[in-house]
């Protein structure tokens, strides 16, 4: 796909507006016009001023996190037994003590449903709200998010912890200037630094402002020379870099060694504690979206020990993000989402695991004008169907925005002057709301 | 002052105020001192100076039904090229009366028999053949050609609404109307039929909702009593038939004028569709048609006006106009021209044949083409294009000084020639065919197939002749190495979509569940062609690792609609005649011949996109009827050059390199600044991810390690798409996994910026490579260290204002190998490197 709104400058812009520049079209003007718009950020109005989204690729089990079926038969049952939590009646897996515990702060929807059962298109239906068509490639949430509110406090508005996902995560038929800024580093690692973001060593401030002076002198006589959009994009990103590279309270958002190691301890000093640990520092210096994967849950075989790895990290992490959250005053305005690409199969298959299973799954908000101390619907007696609520992927996607304050009946503007809605025939779940 | 609109006025005024008011207009034309005055059209006399044609739409009338009629477009063409529609200023007769009158510009059937319409202007006549037949018989209505078309046109059955997959509100229909006899059914039988009242039409649901007075979440789309309206109750007072099964279905459509030079803002051409039936009728179908502009900013539609449509200039540039109707769409190209443009060709050479066809469009457009760029600049810029590195600074001086006057000529011949072209052309062919290791092909297999592609561009084998390699491949994957293409593709249909888009440059991919909105190919096209790959086999070979591609004796493709045996068909051609050989080699036949409508077209704009950063077509593998070429003149001449040199990749590369338009300075002039699509000027294109690593290698004297790449060997050579790092992940290398040339991105972000500037590629390979250090030890003055690296990375010494700088910070610094590092740092960093220009 041809991406226009990146090479059209605020030169372009008043070409457009003054002269019509020949070739320029209705739909590249408005694209350009909304990349421009997004470079000056806007406050999010809804609830929620950011998102939290946490992916669990591979695909969680629901009956091993918050769908546990006590009474199925074992074959269905899995290995595991079931706990009691906050709220009176509802009970999670046994590896879940501490997201127990906060169940009053969760809204757990044990009735999403999209049908599918194949990881790239399930990733890419959880990332954008649409099933994929070789025709178009959707935005995903995050970057449709950057495209309505743009960067704040000199960090980009969309983030990904630690790499995005190729094509589920990306900008879709948007500008690629709504991409997610990828760390490029793993926040768990001792030395986590996030790529490139640190002036190398032997460069110090003044070394990098001579530089950038000599950089100027090089590009003031091209720039003289050859006006074009495609430099102003490139310069725009480096506008963007040393913002980013000289603003302290930027670069301090990364960095996870200014957190108390006490706290750092009560999210596990492991991949899960590490990555909620730094959104939440990301959502609280001010960006909108963050995304953080977490673990490969593909558990084909032998879904004992695989998830005997994965959820009571999982559930210590999460648990101590809400609690931090709330303790920080952060909750209202933050959407926490443990999503995934789709549960697993109701029974035990024969190599001791579970198999994809997109017919029901369960999800788990809290924050961000989301209701506390519910739980969405429910799985049929071997967690095979949804029996009541059923949640379409469209009406979560579509209540999610809503919490920010966007509009998701609104259309975007994709190439060729073709407007697409941000999602396509969504509702609003007031259920789920405050 | 808009002097059109006067002169477009004048028509209706007496005669003797006419000739009054034109030489007022012209005496205030003159005295304003406006020099261009006399181009305005200021009367008849006038008039009949400049129009060099004058041409009825449509040429050959034909009214077959009682009632029939056919509204007429009236085209003047000035001597400078500018059309005018003069349909209401034109004299208008029919020459035998009794058969048919006008009223309105429009000609309504009387009586049968045949007879010829003349239009008169200015001395210029022009006529029409009018052959009118069966008046005394009404026209039948047709489900398909009557009623779905409103429904088309109305939006009902839009891709928004009821013709969304799952429908809309409880009832679909199948998008724009590809269903005819589906639609049918939902619309009559669904429901147990309560979308339809027959005892009293107008209280049908169908009209209820569509009119708005039941609520519609659509909202009111007809108002009772307009034409669509009444079409639709007229089918309801019939009692809601179906066609037969003979009833006619559309040929073909045709949109007139087929172009026109629009002078001055507000100009105005009228539009008319004619639309010709399997039972050789005709019929003006320009209200039902939905029309699209590809550039409002030049033209802009307007079709709901009674008239039909009609188009009108805005601004100074060119827009494609698209007319569709049932599966039909077609062109028209609309030049939009300022009425006081003050314009001068600059008198500028013509190397060969391709800035013929480039400078015609440019003077259609009023564009003046940029400088020729330096020596210097091109020296870069066919390097970097032809062999993807930079010229040394030996290469530099030495072509800079060199006084030949074939010196460019020269070194295309000799670039062309060398290893490093070849490895360019590999690496973008192997990006198309998808070469990675995968769960389907081995490494071992994946080296036969990347050491084939090498054999056949560093042989110059035809493309036709490679294309075919692929396409009729059979054999084992380690055997015969062509048959790995079958190997990154198991599904039948994809096969077909990625061959389509690869070969021809047809997306294909949405007549899969439809009939493509925005082009011809319906799905009959879609599995007619996918029918071809039906019988490809595959079986294991004696090696493991090895698969066997075969040829089927059985299988088949259906049509999901109705279950169809699909025979296989070439893509907008005939059926295919298999015989007993394998469907893929009938296919291969037809695909690579010479007369193929698309493929000598799509492989020359290949081509041309590498040397232009932008398709004549663009993007390059989406070719269709609402994305036309900028310049179809242009590609057809390439073309026919591709088939004339063999299809011989080198032969074309040469003629593309060797024209003034590829050597174009990317200085823009007044006339171009705006342009981005006609090749008045080089267009600045960030260098391809690979060819960046491998220059920034090139100039710090460092190496990068890649797998199966030998030791110090180049970034471009990588065989294995799976092979990558984070550079070429971040600066966008194709990471060849769908054959879409979009997967090569050039569009910047954060992290390219954070690590040019932070990252380990520029700041240590700066150090790791000593270049500086050497320099100095060789006793080189910083200054002159200074301007060896400008050399080096840009091909040119530093300017006084650079040098100043760098002299400042030597000056103020302690040690001058790190200012220089430093300068070394902002080159790597500049845009001037990063891009080729």
């Amino acid at each position: 796909m041809k991406c226009m709104g990146n090479s059209i400058s605020r030169r372009g812009f008043l070409h457009a507006g003054m002269v019509g520049g020949i070739g320029l079209t209705l739909a590249d003007y408005l694209r350009l016009q909304e990349v421009q718009a997004a470079e000056t950020g806007r406050q999010p109005n809804g609830p929620a001023k950011s998102i939290i989204y946490i992916f669990l690729q591979g695909g969680i089990a629901q009956q091993e996190s918050w769908d546990p079926k006590p009474h199925a038969p074992e074959e269905y049952r899995g290995a595991f037994g079931s706990i009691g939590t906050a709220l009176a009646g509802i009970r999670f897996n046994e590896l879940m003590p501490h997201s127990a515990k906060i169940a009053d702060k969760l809204c757990v929807c044990r009735s999403m449903s999209h049908g599918d059962a194949d990881h790239d298109r399930s990733t890419y239906i959880m990332f954008t709200g649409y099933k994929p068509t070789p025709a178009i490639q959707h935005p995903s949430f995050g970057s449709v998010v950057a495209h309505e509110y743009g960067p704040q406090n000199q960090l980009p508005p969309y983030i990904t912890i630690p790499n995005q996902l190729d094509d589920s995560g990306g900008p879709g038929y948007l500008s690629s200037a709504f991409n997610s800024f990828s760390l490029g580093a793993n926040p768990s690692a001792k030395n986590f630094r996030v790529r490139d973001l640190e002036l190398p060593g032997g460069v110090d401030q003044p070394r990098f402002a001579r530089r950038r002076r000599l950089l100027d002198a090089v590009n003031d006589h091209f720039r003289a020379l050859e006006e074009s959009d495609a430099l102003e994009a490139v310069d725009s990103f480096y506008q963007r870099a040393y913002a980013m590279i000289s603003s302290e309270k930027a670069r301090e958002a990364f960095d996870l060694s200014k957190e108390d190691p006490k706290l750092r301890e009560e999210y596990g000093l492991n991949e899960a504690g590490a990555r909620f640990l730094l959104a939440r520092r990301l959502v609280e210096a001010g960006v909108p979206f963050v995304t953080t994967l977490y673990g490969a849950w593909d558990h084909h075989t032998e879904i004992v020990p695989g998830v005997k790895k994965l959820v009571p990290n999982f559930d210590q992490a999460f648990a101590a993000l809400i609690r931090d959250l709330d303790q920080r005053g952060l909750l209202e305005s933050t959407l926490v989402c443990a999503s995934t690409e789709f549960g697993r199969t109701p029974k035990i298959n024969t190599t001791a695991g579970r198999d994809h299973w997109g017919k029901v799954f369960s999800i788990a908000m809290a924050g961000g004008g989301i209701q506390s101390g519910i739980v969405h619907g429910a799985s049929d007696a071997i967690a095979a169907e949804p029996a009541a609520d059923m949640l379409s992927v469209e009406d979560w996607a579509t209540t999610m925005y809503h919490c920010l304050g966007i509009d998701a009946h609104k259309s975007l503007m994709a190439p060729g002057g073709r407007p697409i809605e941000i999602i396509r025939g969504g509702k609003v779940r007031r259920q789920l709301l405050v | 002052m808009n002097h059109r609109l006067d002169n477009a006025n004048l028509h209706i005024l007496p005669s003797a105020w006419r000739w009054a008011l034109a030489v007022v207009l012209t005496g205030v034309l003159a005295s304003a001192g406006d020099a261009r005055g006399e181009t305005n059209r200021g009367g008849p006399a006038d008039n009949a100076h400049r129009i060099a044609s004058l041409v009825i739409y449509p040429g050959e009338i034909h009214l077959t039904h009682a009632g029939a009629q056919q509204p007429l477009v009236v085209q003047a063409t000035r001597e400078d090229g500018v059309t005018l529609d003069v349909t209401d200023r034109v004299e208008l007769h029919v020459e035998n009366g009794q058969l048919a009158h006008l009223a309105n510009a429009t000609l309504f059937a009387d009586q049968d028999g045949d007879t010829r319409l003349v239009a008169r202007l200015a001395g210029r006549v022009a006529h029409a053949a009018v052959r009118i037949r069966d008046t005394h018989q009404p026209r039948d209505l047709s489900f398909r050609n009557d009623v779905i078309p409103v429904l088309s046109k109305v939006g009902c059955s839009s891709g928004a609404c009821h013709g969304a997959s799952r429908g809309k509100d409880g009832f679909n229909l199948s998008l724009l109307g590809y269903d005819p006899a589906g639609d049918h059914f939902r619309l009559t039988r669904e429901i147990s039929g309560r979308r339809i009242n027959l005892a009293l039409p107008r209280e049908s649901l169908l009209l209820e909702k569509a009119t708005g007075n039941v609520p519609h979440t659509g909202g009111r789309l007809l108002a009772s009593g307009d034409p669509h309206y009444r079409m639709l109750e007229a089918w309801l007072r019939e009692g809601a038939p179906n066609d037969a099964e003979t009833a006619a279905q559309v040929d073909s459509i045709k949109l007139y004028p087929p172009a026109a030079v629009l002078e001055g803002a507000g100009s105005r051409q009228r539009l008319r569709v004619l639309a010709t039936y399997s039972d050789g009728t005709r019929r003006d179908v320009t209200t039902l048609t939905r029309f699209e502009t590809s550039n409002e900013f030049a033209a802009e539609l307007d079709a709901e006006l009674d008239e039909g449509a009609v188009v009108r200039a805005k601004g100074h540039g060119e827009a494609f106009l698209t007319a569709h109707f049932d599966v039909h769409s077609v062109g028209m190209r609309v030049l939009t021209l300022p009425a006081d443009l003050e314009f001068a060709w600059p008198e500028v050479p013509e190397h060969n044949f391709i800035d013929t066809h480039v400078f015609n469009k440019l003077k259609k457009l009023r564009i003046a083409p940029s400088e020729l760029a330096s020596d210097a600049v091109f020296l870069r810029r066919v390097m970097l294009d032809l062999c993807g590195r930079l010229p040394t600074a030996d290469e530099h001086r030495s072509f800079v000084a060199d006084e030949s006057s074939t010196k460019r000529a020269a070194l295309i011949d000799e670039l062309l020639e060398s290893p490093e072209f070849h490895d360019l052309w590999v690496m973008k062919w192997s990006e198309l065919l998808q070469m990675r290791t995968g769960p389907k092909i081995t490494k071992k297999a994946l080296m036969r197939y990347y050491n084939w592609l090498r054999d056949q561009i560093e042989g110059d084998v035809p493309v036709d002749r490679m294309v075919y390699e692929l396409v009729a491949a059979s054999g084992g994957t380690f055997a015969h190495a062509p048959t790995n293409f079958y190997q990154s593709e198991p599904e039948i249909a994809k096969t077909a979509e990625n061959t389509a888009q690869l070969f021809l440059g047809i997306r294909l991919q949405c007549a899969q569940c439809h009939n493509h909105v925005f082009d011809r190919w319906t799905m009959d096209d879609y599995y007619g062609y996918a029918a071809f790959f039906a019988r490809v086999g595959r079986k294991p070979g004696e090696d493991p690792r090895e698969t066997v591609i075969f040829n089927r004796p059985a299988g088949e493709m259906k049509h999901p609609v109705d279950k169809r045996k699909m025979p296989p068909r070439f893509l907008g051609g005939e059926l295919a005649d298999i015989g007993e050989e394998d469907r893929r080699v009938v296919l291969a036949r037809w695909m690579t011949a010479a007369e193929n409508p698309y493929f000598a077209r799509h492989m020359a704009n290949l081509v041309w996109a590498h040397f232009f950063g932008q398709g004549i077509v663009e993007p390059v593998d989406d070719v269709r009827v609402s994305n036309p070429p900028v310049n179809p003149e242009l590609l057809d001449a390439l073309a026919a050059r591709f088939v004339e040199h063999d299809f011989r990749l080198k032969e074309l590369v040469r003629d593309i390199c060797n024209s003034r338009t590829y050597q174009l300075s990317a200085l823009p002039n007044e006339t171009n600044a705006t342009d981005e699509h006609n090749f008045a000027r080089a267009k600045l294109r960030r260098l391809p991810a690979a060819v960046m690593l491998d220059v920034i290698n090139q100039v710090t004297e460092t190496t990068s390690k890649f797998k199966d790449v030998e030791e110090g060997g180049r970034a471009v050579e990588i065989p294995d798409g799976a092979t990558t790092n984070y550079f070429l992940v971040t600066f966008g290398r194709s990471a060849r996994e769908t054959v879409c040339t979009c997967e090569t991105r050039r569009e910047p972000n954060l992290s390219q910026a954070l690590h040019l500037i932070n990252g380990a590629t520029v700041h240590h390979k700066i150090r790791q490579g000593k270049v500086v250090r050497r320099m100095l030890e060789d006793n080189k003055s910083p200054a002159e260290v200074a301007e060896a690296l400008y050399v080096r990375c840009l091909g040119r010494a530093p300017t006084e204002r650079e040098r100043t700088a760098i002299d400042d910070e030597l000056a103020a610094a302690e040690k001058p190998r790190e200012v220089l590092h430093d300068v070394f740092w902002a080159l790597l960093n500049s845009q001037e490197f990063l891009f080729n220009h």
